[in-house]
């Protein structure tokens, strides 16, 4: 009960953040951090990973004189955090700073191995293996960011058209069509890769 | 020999699973430092929505109402026969025209 008494809700905190007390946002990134970094590193490189998050924070603290206080803060952070990541993608898409390039003989070597030995130790055991994360973003990297975006929230992290169209600001028709078409997409892609 | 449909798959259940095993997080002290640094650097929030926050969902609001207005007026145009009195104007500019050169070169 104490503790209770001693720790701010959100929207107290919230509020003495837009009365000015600017130190006041440290309780929130303290409470959230592992949230957001969690989010993030799903969406973006490793190496770029701390930086967008912090790019997170910064929009987010920003951004809270609109944060209505009914709403959940932390699904209002996820939302930012999301939306961050797809712009992260939408800039990298642009100027092509990130090297898209081709699979090597090592992946196809990778992907014959892990298609001939399908034992549950060895899905474990080669999904964390270099050359699978490797494979995951050369085959994300053929869809535009927004595909990419709706992709991983709708087919490898399972969220709902609903729940992906809140957290980009789409609608829920415009998540379902891009699912689908990405979703075919990325088993042409992945077709193309296995019939090599 | 494995069909084509169960390797597709096996893949994009490893393909599922590293997705999920990149979600390990480790930061240091030194990054909460450097966010807090780019807060603080920022001063204090503005307590309320900026013009072009409120100037953008003023916008979108009236989108629809827009809209509306354009498909009304674009309608009664083409409902309006129009060129006639455009032909009258014409004709009256011109009549004018030669009027006013027939007086100034006396003709």
């Amino acid at each position: 009960m104490q503790n209770h008494l001693s720790r701010p809700s959100d929207a107290e905190i919230i509020r003495r953040i837009i009365n000015g007390d600017v130190n006041s946002f440290e309780h929130l990134l303290k409470k959230y951090q592992d949230h957001v970094l969690r989010i993030v590193k799903k969406h973006i490189p490793y190496n770029e990973a701390e930086e967008t998050t912090q790019d997170v924070f910064v929009r987010a603290y920003n951004a809270l004189p609109g944060f209505k206080e009914e709403a959940s803060f932390k699904r209002w952070l996820s939302a930012i955090a999301v939306r961050t990541c797809y712009d992260f993608w939408r800039k990298q898409y642009r100027s092509r700073e990130l090297p898209m390039s081709d699979l090597s003989e090592r992946h196809r070597e990778w992907l014959d191995k892990t298609l001939s030995n399908q034992s549950d130790q060895s899905f474990h055991e080669k999904s964390q293996e270099k050359e699978a994360r490797e494979l995951l973003d050369w085959v994300l990297s053929k869809l535009s960011a927004k595909d990419r975006m709706v992709l991983e929230l709708v087919y490898l992290e399972g969220l709902s058209g609903k729940e992906a169209a809140e957290l980009l600001g789409l609608s829920v028709s415009n998540v379902k069509v891009r699912s689908f078409r990405s979703r075919k997409k990325l088993e042409k892609i992945l077709t193309a890769l296995i019939s090599r | 020999m494995k069909s084509l449909k169960h390797e597709l798959e096996s893949l994009r259940k490893i393909l599922q699973r590293v997705y999920h095993e990149k979600e390990i997080v480790d930061v240091g002290d030194q990054w909460q430092s450097d966010v807090m640094r780019r807060i603080r650097n920022l001063g204090p929030v503005q307590s309320g929505p900026s013009f072009f926050m409120l100037f953008e969902q003023f916008v979108w609001r009236l989108t629809p109402a827009t809209c509306l207005l354009i498909i009304v007026v674009a309608t009664i145009f083409f409902n309006l026969d129009f060129t006639p009195e455009y032909d009258v104007f014409t004709s009256f500019i011109n009549d004018t025209e030669e009027v006013s050169l027939a007086q100034i070169f006396g003709a």
